[in-house]
């Protein structure tokens, strides 16, 4: 999973492409590599051929929703071990309760945290 | 306001609500990036927009949050977590985040907690929300001189007493009833702070409840209003 400029790589399975954009230039300056998937489907895929070494992941996605997509990835040998933040607008206990029975290290809800802490949030969990 | 008590918050509402949470944090984020300067200095008039951008953003993002919890409310699907908790505190907590926003509106909040409170049996989240809507009305709809807030929290009985005093504008008796509606704004606090939604008394009254606690007010001799609330000790 170390790469190749050893920089960690993050994945974040976001459909709003503001949010994205706005992840991708925080995370990028805070000195990871930054990569990004639109849809279940696609996180899912790049899950396994990017091995990325954390994944912040919306539970509202088009294609495979965010908890589909977190069981597949523990139900996989090759992705299991890879930290996920949930990062959504679903702020129910029931959704928190599932989120993180399914293994999420931290479940975020968005309009409730700071860019700032979600970048802390993704150093506490990234493999030393 | 000319809305009837009964009136829900419909579906679409709701729905709306809920669609606007990825563009406020999207502002946010935005919002947050620009005033932390970290992708360039501002010079202080940009600083001072964008803040009260930020602020206008928040009001926004608490306005959503209302009536998403409204109509929780409404269909019985808010649901508390209850816990022993330490009312001091919480209230402590609260009263140290809003004082230097009381500062700046030239009020002083004074928090008065007999020693050796039990704790109670709440949801701390949720009664927090009722202690801040309490305080931060004491300080929106303050009268034009000093403001002063009194907070205290006593022992009656098998209960905990919270209670806040202000010397604001008060609330006209003819508006007694309504106080705890949803969307009831006098009309002075229409005029002194139109953005308010008229949410947050009626928000309350329903965690109070669920907490099996009891909530109401009286009117103070002179001037402004008590706001009262009890919760079982734990």
């Amino acid at each position: 999973m170390a790469q190749k400029n050893n920089k960690a790589k993050i994945l974040m399975i976001e459909d709003n492409i503001f949010l994205r954009k706005l992840y991708r230039d925080k995370l990028t300056r805070a000195g990871f590599e930054f990569i990004e998937a639109t849809n279940g489907v696609e996180g899912m895929n790049k899950l396994v051929s990017e091995e990325p070494d954390l994944v912040i992941l919306d539970l509202i996605l088009p294609r495979k929703n965010g908890f589909d997509v977190l069981s597949e990835m523990k139900d996989n040998p090759k992705t299991k071990k890879i930290p996920a933040i949930i990062l959504t607008n679903l702020g129910q206990e029931m959704d928190i309760k599932e989120g993180l029975a399914l293994g999420a290290k931290e479940y975020l809800v968005k309009t409730e945290v700071r860019l700032s802490e979600v970048v802390d949030k993704v150093k506490k969990w990234l493999p030393k | 306001m000319a809305k009837s008590k009964k009136a829900k918050i419909s579906e679409p509402v709701s729905i709306v609500a809920h669609q606007l949470k990825n563009p406020i944090s999207v502002l946010y984020g935005y919002l947050e990036v620009l005033i932390s300067e970290e992708i360039g200095k501002l010079n202080d008039k940009q600083k001072e927009y964008l803040i009260d951008a930020l602020k206008n953003v928040e009001m926004m993002s608490k306005t959503v949050k209302d009536i998403l919890d409204v109509s929780k409310i409404e269909e019985g699907e808010y649901k508390i977590k209850p816990r022993p908790a330490d009312l001091a505190k919480i209230t402590q907590k609260i009263v140290s985040d809003l004082s230097s926003w009381a500062k700046a509106s030239n009020c002083e909040i004074i928090f008065d907690k007999s020693k050796g409170l039990p704790q109670v049996y709440v949801d701390p989240a949720k009664i927090g929300y009722v202690i801040e809507s309490l305080i931060s009305n004491a300080i929106t709809y303050k009268s034009s001189g000093p403001g002063k807030i009194k907070v205290k929290i006593e022992k009656k009985g098998n209960k905990l007493m919270f209670s806040c005093r202000d010397n604001g504008i008060g609330i006209p008796s003819k508006d007694f009833q309504k106080v705890f509606s949803k969307f009831y704004r006098s009309e002075d606090a229409l005029s002194l702070y139109p953005a308010g939604t008229g949410l947050g008394l009626y928000i309350s009254k329903a965690i109070v409840e669920l907490n099996k606690g009891k909530i109401w007010f009286e009117k103070n001799e002179g001037k402004g209003m008590t706001f009262y609330f009890t919760l079982p000790i734990a």
